[in-house]
């Protein structure tokens, strides 16, 4: 059966080759190449790491136990991790996808300077490095720091509030990572819209409000539901957001994972934590293209 | 139903002014076709009588009813585009339904009206359809279809058929106006094609820069235009440059670019000699024969009393066009044309030596633009 497959491969491969397209082939070889040996190759060292057993001294010991998975699934602290990590993951995507839904909205609506100022200022973020563009948010939060000031010199609060380190914070942080990511993904769809349709929409009777709901929002729902997900996704599996701005009660998975390789040197159950929290986050991402493109459909038949 | 009044309606991009203290009126039930070139400010105008453009100055009344302010959904207005801007994701049926969805009428009730509309169309069958699988003209009777189904008072329509093939746009001028004649609302259609604007129109408004040029019946405008603007846009025609050299009794002589000197009438006109004219031949006003051997007319003698005016010229080309044939004749530095039908009497050859006669009074006079002794016919 094996030589079978092998052999359809191969054929398949020819067939390819031989076709027109089969430039597309050899443009898509050195990226299988890269995600072989990058993506592929560490995922089944990681996969074999954590079916290792735990030494009292040293990072592993070569064996085959699933002794780091019924660890980590029978610890407490483990589960409240995870728990907050969901919880953050979906605090920063409902906040980071209504947000760029009415930033992807602005901007494809505004013209000439102001558009370019909207989508160039939401990729001049991405050119700095993630560390430091969330530490810069600690000045700004710091109870002595200038939101305090303003605040406090407007008079809309009595006291210093500690808006970093803490949730808001890390929430803050991590909203600001994925933001531009998701009001791309959104942008890109809307901007295929034709605005004659909302038009006609509103001569129709639609108010502004309706009109959006009724027809540029199920057009705009694919870009939505990638949103969700590259913002789910990168959120829950946080790292820099909650160590920068986050108190030791915003401690994600990843933070752990971090922990347990680096500083515990517990390669077994970081590597089994990986990967239990890799598949929770598929199954999520996976749950969320579903519902959003079952909620098209649902749209449709309104 | 209701009528539509324009009042001094401006709207200024910028710099840029695209419709310039514009006034119009429509009568109720009317079918008025805006008609102009690209870029004169239809579409503006349109806009803004349908509420999707604010006026940067003047008024836009329905009826009675100032609704300069008012945004499109609170007009009884219905638009439809020119790229027919139908819902993708929306079936036919919920397309054309939409409109009485926002009134808060009922799924059924506003089904059962979609599907009335839609017969009306001939659309019937495509009920459940995607509207993206649909044809061009197909889309565009459900973008009719929508718009009718709210029964507005005012039906906008900014180049519908542009975007379709001859043979079926002319097919949807016909039922427009059959569709226009069995609803009884007001239409207001934009068009930059002359021959859409004659075979539509109750009323046909000519715009240029901005501004409508004149209004009224097509026959009335064919006959009397306003300007060389006009003229011009309306139909071909032969336009000639001269210059008035003296005053005779209700006319003047004037020296053309056919390096001879005619007669022109002048009705009422002020022009003084040395004056610049434009003069428009239009080609179905000249009568054609061919010059005989001899260097005599072979015309029909009978004629020849009635004619004041005549040219002699050659045949230069002979250019086939289908169900017509058009004539370019060389007169002097100039040349005009004039057209047959195909099977006619007279065949003329290029080279054929013709004399060009025409009646004075079926000259249209323009000068800087305006035409000279306006309703004087
Ligand atoms: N939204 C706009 N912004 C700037 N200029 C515009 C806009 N809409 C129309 N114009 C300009 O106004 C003029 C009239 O346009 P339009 O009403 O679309 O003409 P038409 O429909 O007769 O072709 C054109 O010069 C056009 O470029
Ligand atoms: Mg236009």
């Amino acid at each position: 059966m094996g030589a079978l497959a092998d052999e359809s491969m191969f054929a398949w491969f020819g067939k390819r080759i031989k076709s027109k397209d089969s430039t597309s082939v050899f443009l898509l070889a050195p990226l299988a190449a890269f995600e072989l040996v990058f993506f592929v190759v560490p995922f089944l060292i990681l996969v074999r790491m954590s079916l290792n057993s735990q030494p009292e001294t040293g990072f592993y010991e070569t064996g085959w136990t699933l002794a780091a998975y019924g660890d980590i699934l029978g610890s407490n602290l483990y589960q409240q991790m995870i728990l907050f990590s969901f919880k953050l993951g979906v605090i920063a995507t409902v906040v980071a996808v209504v947000l760029a839904l009415f930033y992807a909205y602005a901007a494809y609506r505004a013209e000439g300077l102001t558009k370019s100022i909207l989508l160039f200022s939401i990729i001049l973020p991405l050119l700095t490095t993630l560390v430091v563009k969330t530490y810069a948010w600690r000045p700004l939060l710091a109870p002595n720091g200038v939101l305090n000031d303003f605040l406090l010199s407007l008079e809309l609060i009595g006291s210093r509030i500690q808006f970093a380190p803490s949730l808001f914070g890390t929430v803050v942080g991590q909203v600001y990572i994925v933001f531009p990511y998701a009001v791309l993904a959104i942008y890109s769809v809307l901007s295929t819209l034709d605005w004659d349709v909302v038009e006609a929409a509103r001569d129709l009777g639609a108010s502004r409000p309706r009109s959006f709901f009724e027809v540029v929002l199920p057009e705009v729902l694919p870009g939505v539901a990638v949103a969700t997900v590259v913002s789910f996704a990168w959120s829950v599996g946080a790292y820099a957001a909650p160590s920068q701005l986050g108190t030791g009660s915003q401690t994600t998975f990843a933070m752990e994972i971090g922990n347990l390789m680096l500083t515990n040197f517990n390669w077994p159950v970081g590597a089994a934590f990986a990967i239990l929290m890799l598949a929770a986050m598929l199954a999520a991402s996976l749950a969320v293209i579903r519902l959003l493109t079952g909620s098209i459909g649902g749209v449709q038949d309104v | 139903m209701a009528s539509v009044t324009l009042a001094d309606l401006t709207k200024e991009y910028g710099d840029l002014t695209a419709v310039d203290g514009l006034d119009l009126d429509v009568d109720d039930g009317e079918l008025l076709c805006l008609l102009g070139p690209s870029g004169c400010g239809k579409s503006t105008t349109l806009r803004m009588l349908g509420g999707l453009e604010t006026p940067t100055d003047g008024d836009v009344y329905i009826g009675d009813e100032r609704v300069t302010d008012e945004p499109p959904y609170e007009r009884d207005t219905s638009m439809v585009f020119q790229s027919w801007a139908l819902f993708p994701h929306k079936s036919v049926l919920e397309n054309v339904a939409f409109g009485l969805k926002m009134d808060g009428v009922d799924e059924a009730e506003r089904n059962e009206r979609a599907r009335d509309v839609l017969e009306v169309v001939e659309m019937s069958e495509f009920v459940d359809a995607d509207p993206e699988d649909l044809s061009g003209g197909q889309k565009q009777r459900v973008a009719l279809a929508r718009s009718l189904a709210i029964e507005p008072d005012v039906l906008l329509l900014d180049e519908p058929l542009s975007n379709l093939d001859k043979r079926l746009r002319e097919q949807m001028q016909l039922e427009l106006r059959n569709i226009h004649d069995e609803v009884e609302t007001t239409f207001v259609h934009v068009t930059h094609d002359q021959n859409e604007a004659f075979t539509l129109a109750d009323s046909i408004a000519i715009m240029n820069d901005g501004d409508v040029e004149q209004v009224g019946e097509p026959r009335e405008v064919y006959d009397d235009p306003v300007s060389l603007f006009v003229e011009e846009f309306l139909g071909d025609t032969n336009l000639v440059d001269a210059r008035v050299q003296s005053h005779i009794d209700g006319g003047v002589v004037a020296a053309t670019e056919f390096d001879e000197e005619i007669e022109v009438p002048t009705p009422g006109g002020h022009v003084e000699a040395g004056d610049p004219l434009t003069i428009s031949f239009r080609p179905e006003e000249l009568d054609v024969s061919r010059v005989a051997a001899d260097g005599g007319q072979s015309a029909d003698p009978a004629e020849a009393g009635d004619v004041t005016t005549a040219l002699e010229g050659t045949v230069t080309d002979v250019l086939y066009r289908g169900s017509s044939v058009r004539f370019y004749v060389q007169i002097g530095e100039t040349s005009v044309f004039f057209e047959q039908s195909v099977g006619d009497k007279t065949d003329f050859e290029v080279d054929d030596s013709v004399v060009v006669s025409w009646d004075p009074e079926d000259l249209l006079v323009f000068s800087e633009g305006e035409r000279l002794g306006r309703g004087g016919t």
